[in-house]
C-alpha cells in the first residue's frame, strides 16, 4: 500500500469519524442550551470542527499530489535513528496479526475476571501473554506469573486496602 | 514567611522524604531501562499517588521525572540504545566512552552535568515563577481562552511532522475531554447513556493507554523473541583513571555546562518544545564552539554534558508555565498537572495565592531530590547499570500486567481497564500514523479550563464576542494563535516546496552526469 493510499483512508476515516458526531451523537448525547452561556455542544462542535478541516486539507493535499502523479517519501520520525527505538515515532505498516495477539487475550482478562476472580483470570493472562511473546521456558513463566500475580494482589490488598476485581479466591 | 518556612518544613518530613528519595531511585532505575521513558513512568505510577498526601505524590513524581531523565544516559552510555529520547545525544559521545573501557566515567560526567543542569534550573524556578505568577493573576477568562488556543496550536506541532495531524489529534483530545458532565447545565454529555462515563473519562487509564499500553504494542512488533544478551558490568575498567571523574575534568567543561542549563531552561520554559530538543540543540552549540570539534562523537566528556546539562535543566523550567500559567508545555509536566488535579488543585497562578505552603514545599522537595539523584547516582550508579540486563522476556509481562492494574487502581473499576485497552488501541493507530498523542492528551487535560474560561467570557460578555476586542492581551494572543497556525502551514509548504526543487536539481544533475 503506497502512502497516499494509507493517508487518504485515514483522512477519509476521520471525516466520516466527523460526520457521526455532527449529524448523531453531539445532536443526540448532548443536553439542551439551558438560555445562558454558551451552548453544551459549542466545545465538542469546535473540536470535530478542527478535525474534519484537517482531515479535509490533508484529502486535498493527498489528491491533488495524486492526480499529479507525485508520491511522498516514506515518513520520518523527528529525532534521530536512536531516539526512534525509545518512542515518540513509529510510522509504520499496521501489524493487525500482532495487535490482535495482546489485544485479545487483555479483552477477555476484563470479561474473564468477574466471573473467575483475580487469582486464575491473571494468573492465566500473564502465561498467554509470555507465550505470545515468545517464551517457551515454562518452569520460568508459571514462576513469573505467580510472583507478579501475588506481588500485585499483596500490594493492592494489603498496601492500599483496594479490593481486587473479580470474586475473591477462596470466598 | 511563616508560608515559605512551614512549606519547606513539610518537605522535610520523613515521609516526604521517603517518596522523594523512592520517586528518585525508581526514576533513574525505569529510565535506564530502553523503552520506558520519564512521562510513561509517571502515568505508570499515579494510581499510587492516589493513596498519598499532595505534597508526597507531586514529590515522588518529580523525583521520578527528574530521575528518569538521568537514567536514560544510562543504557544510551552503555548500549547505545537511550532510555528515554533526550539521551539520545549523550550516546554519541558516551558509547564511545564505554568501548575505550571509560564506561563508567561517562556515566559521573552524565550524573554531574544533569545535577548541575537539574540544581540551575530550579533555582530559575524558584526565583521567577511566583513574581510571574503575580502578573498572571490580572489575567481574565478572555486571556486564558485566548492563552490556552495558544498553547494548544503550538502543542500541536510536537510529536508528529504535521500540523494537520497534530491539530487532529488536538480536536480528537478536546472531544475526548468534553465527555462527562456538561460544566454550565450539570447534565451528561456525549455518555452514550454509560453511567461509568457520568465523572468524565479518568486520566489514569487514558494516560495509561496512550503512553505506555500502545508503546509496549509497537515495541513487541520489534521484539524478536531474543534478548541481547549484553552486559553492563563487562565495560567497567578496572584502571582508576578510566573509572573517576576528576574536578579539573569536569569544570574543564563549565561554560557547557552553563550554556547547556541555559538552552534547556529557555526550551523547557516555552510549551511545546521538550527535553529532546534541547539537548540536540546544545550539543550542537557545544560543538560549534569547541576548540576540538574533530573529537565530538568519538568519545568527547564536552559532548555528554552538553547533552546532559540541557536536557535535565528541561525538568525544573517546563514547571514555570504550569506554575505561572496553568500550561503544560511537554507530556511529562500534562502527566504532573494531572496528578495535580487528581488532589483537587488547578495549577496556575492561583495555586501561589490558595496553596503557598504547599508550592513551598514543592519548591523543597524539587531541591531535595536534585540532592538525592546526586546522591544515588553516585553510590548506586552499579546497581542501576544492572536494570539494563533486565531480559525483554520478563519486562514486557511485568509493564503489560502493570499497566491493566495501575488502569483498575485508580477508581478501583474494571470499566477503566476497558477504557486503558481503548485508547492503547487508539494510540497504536496514532504512533503508527504519525498523530500526535502528545497533543492528544494536553488537548484533554486543558479542556476543562478551556471551556470554563469560555463560559466565562461568553456569560460576562452577555453574549458578545466583541469582548475579545476590547482586552488587547486577549486579541494579541488570539492573533498569535493565528499567526502560529498561518506560519507552520506556510512552512511546511515551503519545506515541500525546496524539497521537490532539491529533487528536481538533483536529478537533473545526475542526467548531466
Amino acid at each position: 500500500m503506497t502512502r497516499i493510499l494509507r493517508e487518504t483512508i485515514a483522512n477519509l476515516l476521520i471525516v466520516g469519524f466527523c460526520f457521526v458526531m455532527l449529524i448523531w451523537a453531539i445532536p443526540t448525547y448532548t443536553p439542551p442550551h439551558p438560555g445562558y452561556g454558551a451552548s453544551p455542544a459549542l466545545v465538542a462542535n469546535v473540536a470535530v470542527g478542527i478535525m474534519m478541516v484537517m482531515a479535509g486539507l490533508s484529502l486535498v493535499r493527498l489528491l491533488l499530489a495524486r492526480f499529479a502523479g507525485k508520491t511522498l517519501p516514506p515518513a520520518e520520525g523527528q529525532f534521530p535513528e536512536e531516539a526512534q527505538s525509545t518512542g515518540f515515532t513509529q510510522v509504520g505498516r499496521v501489524n493487525l496479526p500482532h495487535l490482535g495477539r495482546f489485544i485479545i487475550p487483555s479483552v477477555l482478562l476484563v470479561v474473564v475476571i468477574e466471573y473467575l476472580g483475580y487469582v486464575p483470570a491473571a494468573f492465566a493472562f500473564l502465561m498467554v501473554i509470555q507465550y505470545f511473546i515468545g517464551s517457551r521456558k515454562w518452569l520460568q513463566m508459571t514462576v513469573l506469573s505467580i510472583i507478579l500475580v501475588a506481588v500485585m494482589y499483596v500490594i493492592m490488598r494489603y498496601g492500599f486496602g483496594v479490593p481486587v476485581p473479580g470474586p475473591e479466591l477462596f470466598e | 514567611m511563616e508560608m515559605i518556612l512551614a512549606g519547606l518544613l513539610d518537605s522535610i518530613t520523613p515521609a516526604s522524604l521517603m517518596f522523594v528519595f523512592a520517586g528518585v531511585a525508581i526514576g533513574v532505575m525505569i529510565g535506564a531501562i530502553p523503552g520506558i521513558n520519564g512521562p510513561m513512568a509517571i502515568a505508570l505510577f499515579i494510581p499510587i499517588t492516589y493513596y498519598m498526601s499532595a505534597l508526597t505524590a507531586i514529590g515522588f513524581l518529580v523525583g521520578l521525572n527528574k530521575g528518569a531523565f538521568f537514567g536514560g544516559a544510562i543504557s544510551a552510555v552503555l548500549l547505545r540504545t537511550p532510555g528515554t529520547p533526550e539521551a539520545a545525544a549523550t550516546s554519541w559521545d558516551g558509547y564511545p566512552l564505554t568501548q575505550q573501557g571509560k564506561g563508567e566515567k561517562a556515566l559521573r560526567m552524565a550524573l554531574y552535568s544533569s545535577v548541575a543542569g537539574d540544581v540551575i534550573s530550579t533555582g530559575v524556578l524558584i526565583a521567577i515563577a511566583a513574581p510571574l505568577a503575580a502578573v498572571a493573576l490580572f489575567m481574565g477568562p478572555a486571556e486564558i481562552f485566548a492563552l490556552i488556543s495558544l498553547a494548544l496550536t503550538v502543542i500541536a506541532g510536537i510529536g508528529t511532522n504535521s500540523i494537520c495531524r497534530g491539530l487532529i489529534a488536538a480536536g480528537l483530545g478536546l472531544l475526548a475531554g468534553t465527555i462527562g458532565t456538561e460544566p454550565v447545565t450539570a447534565l451528561p454529555r456525549l455518555t452514550f447513556d454509560v453511567y461509568q462515563l457520568g465523572g468524565g473519562l479518568s486520566l489514569i487509564p487514558v494516560a495509561i493507554g496512550l503512553l505506555a499500553f500502545s508503546e509496549i504494542l509497537i515495541q513487541l512488533e520489534r521484539f524478536t523473541g531474543k534478548d541481547s544478551g549484553e552486559h553492563a558490568a563487562n565495560v567497567f575498567s578496572a584502571k582508576r583513571e578510566d573509572r573517576l571523574l576528576s574536578l579539573k575534568e569536569f569544570f574543564a567543561n563549565t561554560r557547557t555546562l552553563l550554556r547547556g542549563s541555559a538552552i534547556g531552561i529557555f526550551v523547557g520554559a516555552m510549551p511545546g518544545l521538550g527535553a529532546p530538543v534541547a539537548s540536540f540543540m546544545s550539543y550542537d552549540q557545544a560543538m560549534k564552539r569547541s576548540k576540538h570539534k574533530e573529537e565530538f562523537g568519538k568519545g568527547r566528556l564536552e559532548g555528554i554534558g552538553a547533552s546532559e546539562s540541557a536536557n535535565s535543566a528541561v525538568v525544573g523550567a517546563s514547571l514555570i508555565p504550569l506554575f505561572v500559567l496553568g500550561i503544560p508545555g511537554n507530556l511529562a509536566v500534562a502527566m504532573l498537572m494531572g496528578a495535580f488535579m487528581i488532589h483537587g488543585m488547578q495549577p496556575g497562578p492561583l495555586m501561589f495565592k490558595e496553596n503557598a505552603q504547599l508550592m513551598y514545599g514543592i519548591y523543597g522537595s524539587l531541591v531535595i531530590a536534585s540532592l538525592f539523584l546526586a546522591v544515588i547516582g553516585r553510590f548506586g550508579l552499579r546497581l542501576f547499570c544492572k536494570a539494563v540486563e533486565i531480559p525483554a522476556m520478563m519486562l514486557y509481562p511485568i509493564v503489560i500486567f502493570t499497566c491493566i492494574m495501575g488502569a483498575y487502581l485508580g477508581r478501583s473499576d474494571i470499566f477503566d481497564v476497558g477504557v486503558m485497552l481503548i485508547f492503547g488501541v487508539i494510540g497504536y493507530f496514532m504512533r503508527k500514523f504519525d498523530f500526535s498523542y502528545v497533543a492528544f492528551l494536553i488537548g484533554f487535560i486543558l479542556v476543562p479550563e478551556w471551556e470554563r474560561a469560555l463560559q466565562q467570557v461568553v456569560i460576562i460578555s452577555e453574549n458578545n464576542p466583541n469582548m475579545f476586542f476590547e482586552r488587547p492581551v486577549a486579541m494579541a494572543l488570539m492573533a498569535l494563535t493565528f499567526f502560529v497556525i498561518g506560519k507552520t502551514f506556510w512552512s511546511n509548504i515551503k519545506a515541500g516546496r525546496d524539497c521537490r526543487a532539491a529533487k528536481a536539481k538533483a536529478s537533473a544533475q545526475a542526467k548531466d552526469g
